[in-house]
């Protein structure tokens, strides 16, 4: 996934009105906002950027086109085949699996990611604004619309007394208040919030479907239990590839805070979509770490 | 109580049950009641204040009903002014019972809204919270003489005054949105495609940034430098999926200080499970 250099310009009305206003506004808890009060940064304005797209995850062709049925050539990123270790047995006996990166999900959910993003960071370069602070992402269906749309909100702040960002786009970070805090008291200076997913399509072949809807033996004996080799490889996968997208956003900078989440989404007889997001906050060391003073001990009044 | 529905409030009602006149009286005597907890109590007093009762006020409205365009996205302005006149009825009655008391602000505010079984069409709005008054005999009510409303928390009060800021009022904006249907044209054209809708994009943004704006214009009403704790909330009641409310809450606050009196945070190590 990656963010467009230029934000679109095409934000309503209303928000370029709003963020015109006199009175800041802050979706930033009293503490956080007391901290970051604390270390120099005042709040400008609540930023929000938002991109309702068109999903389907399902039997989309990955060559584009809106084809339907499930693509078994041409996939791009990974795939990975098993074969049926009994033979023939009968016509409705799976001996062939698959499991296969899902790109077309992936590039639908970076264009919605980045676009509400963008959008953001534009309501907070309208206002004059330095960086975004406590950003909160998350992705909602709309109810039977059949759409998902993208949200991203932050509070936007300007550092007192310092430079706006040399290429005037506003830094990002998730973090906010006292967390913030002692990143930077630990070196570091936010650079961007990443984030990426990876989804995975499992085409179950027989031993998958048996494993995974609970009998151990297709023809009714007992067997130990055992590892469902093809779900375990696109857990893994998907988390690999998810990784590794973030690692190139992050060009020569770190990744502080990530936060891994993966979902499995059950289609019936073993076949599964595995869905793993991974967001974190990519920031630059700024000078050497300074130690903070030995914690003390202590009991609260709960 | 008088029958204000479809109206908007001209000034503070004076409309209180009689017993709740009953039991303001009460409070006066010296008792007090709050919903406060002790953590929270604890730091209020420290802030200079103290509990002087519990208030609320509340409004059943009729929402009614206003037709919508199928397939087209639009403000249903109507239901955007029951749902906010309601509040405000809710609102200005708890802020009546905290006039009652000689309170100084109420902290804690929860604006809550319930539907019954006996009423369908009706709901009833709820906003309660704890009355404060200042232990220094300095007035803290608002610019227009109210006492100051936050839905902040003992805790976030405490600290909130240390930052140099005093809250002014819990300000509000609301925007009761129908988001279009789409047309099967549009449907076939984008079927099998993941791609923005931007329609869909544009008419949630336009309800968002109304409801914020509107929330602000409540802000500058009271002279307010800021709005902290802000939240989105979305509901469609019971109007279907394709028409929901977008209310914007936060609390206003002025500045009266540069100076924030906030110890340095030091590192703890927690002897508690």
């Amino acid at each position: 996934m990656s963010v467009p250099a230029e934000a679109p310009g095409d934000l309503p009305e209303a928000a370029v009105r709003r963020m015109g206003e006199g009175a800041f506004t802050s979706g930033l808890t009293v503490p956080d906002f007391a901290a970051c009060l604390q270390m120099g940064l005042e709040p400008v304005g609540f930023t929000q950027g938002y991109c309702v797209m068109n999903w389907q995850w399902y039997g989309m062709s990955p060559l584009g086109g809106g084809g339907f049925g499930y693509q078994w050539g041409g996939v791009r990123g990974y795939s990975e085949t098993w074969n049926c270790p009994h033979g023939m047995v009968s016509a409705e006996h799976r001996s062939w699996g698959q499991n296969y990166e899902q790109s077309w999900v992936e590039d639908a959910w970076a264009t919605g990611f980045s676009t509400a993003y963008a959008r953001m960071l534009q309501e907070a370069a309208s206002a004059g604004a330095h960086g975004i602070v406590g950003v909160v992402d998350s992705t909602s269906p709309l109810s039977d619309m059949g759409v998902v749309e993208f949200r991203l909100q932050g509070t936007a702040v300007r550092v007192i007394d310092g430079d706006p960002p040399a290429d005037g786009r506003p830094w990002s970070t998730y973090l906010a208040g006292q967390r913030l805090t002692k990143l930077v008291e630990a070196g570091y200076a936010p650079v961007a919030v990443a984030a990426s997913v990876a989804s995975v399509g499992v085409w179950a072949n027989c031993v998958t479907q048996y494993l995974s809807e609970g009998s151990n033996s297709m023809f009714g004996g007992a067997t130990p239990g055992a590892e469902i080799t093809q779900l375990v490889n696109a857990q893994m996968m998907a988390r690999q590839i998810a990784t590794q997208r973030v690692r190139e956003q992050l060009g020569g900078d770190s990744l502080h805070g990530a936060a891994m989440t993966t979902v499995q989404h059950e289609r019936g007889e073993g076949d599964v979509e595995v869905e793993c997001v991974l967001r974190g906050n990519r920031v630059r060391r700024f000078r050497e770490f300074d130690p903070m003073p030995a914690p003390r001990p202590t009991v609260r009044l709960l | 109580m008088t029958d204000t529905a479809g109206q908007p409030p001209e000034g503070p009602p004076q409309d209180l049950p009689e017993g709740a006149s009953r039991r303001l009286a009460e409070l006066e005597n010296g008792l007090f009641t709050s919903d406060l907890s002790v953590n929270e109590f604890l730091l209020v007093k420290e802030a200079g204040f103290h509990p002087v009762g519990f208030v609320m006020g509340s409004s059943i409205y009729h929402t009614g009903i206003q037709t919508r365009k199928w397939g087209q996205s639009q403000e249903l302005t109507k239901l955007t002014e029951a749902m906010y006149n309601a509040r405000e009825l809710a609102m200005t009655r708890m802020e009546e019972e905290a006039l009652e008391l000689g309170a100084d602000g109420v902290v804690g505010v929860r604006l809550d809204v319930n539907y019954y079984e006996w009423g369908k069409d009706a709901a009833e709005f709820i906003a309660v919270g704890t009355a404060v008054k200042a232990e220094n005999g300095v007035s803290h009510r608002n610019k227009l003489g109210k006492p100051f409303t936050s839905d902040l928390s003992g805790q976030d009060f405490w600290t909130l005054m240390q930052t140099g800021h005093v809250p002014q009022g819990l300000v509000m904006g609301t925007c009761v949105y129908h988001i279009a249907h789409r047309g099967l044209g549009a449907t076939l054209g984008s079927a099998g495609q993941n791609v923005e809708l931007p329609n869909f994009t544009q008419a949630l943004y336009e309800a968002r940034e109304l409801a914020m704006t509107r929330m602000q214009d409540e802000a500058n009403e009271l002279d307010a430098t800021g709005i902290v704790g802000v939240r989105l909330e979305e509901k469609s009641h019971q109007w279907g999926s394709h028409t929901i409310e977008f209310l914007s809450l936060g609390t206003a606050v002025v500045k009266t200080s540069d100076e924030v009196t906030l110890p340095r945070p030091t590192t703890i190590i927690s002897l508690d499970n």
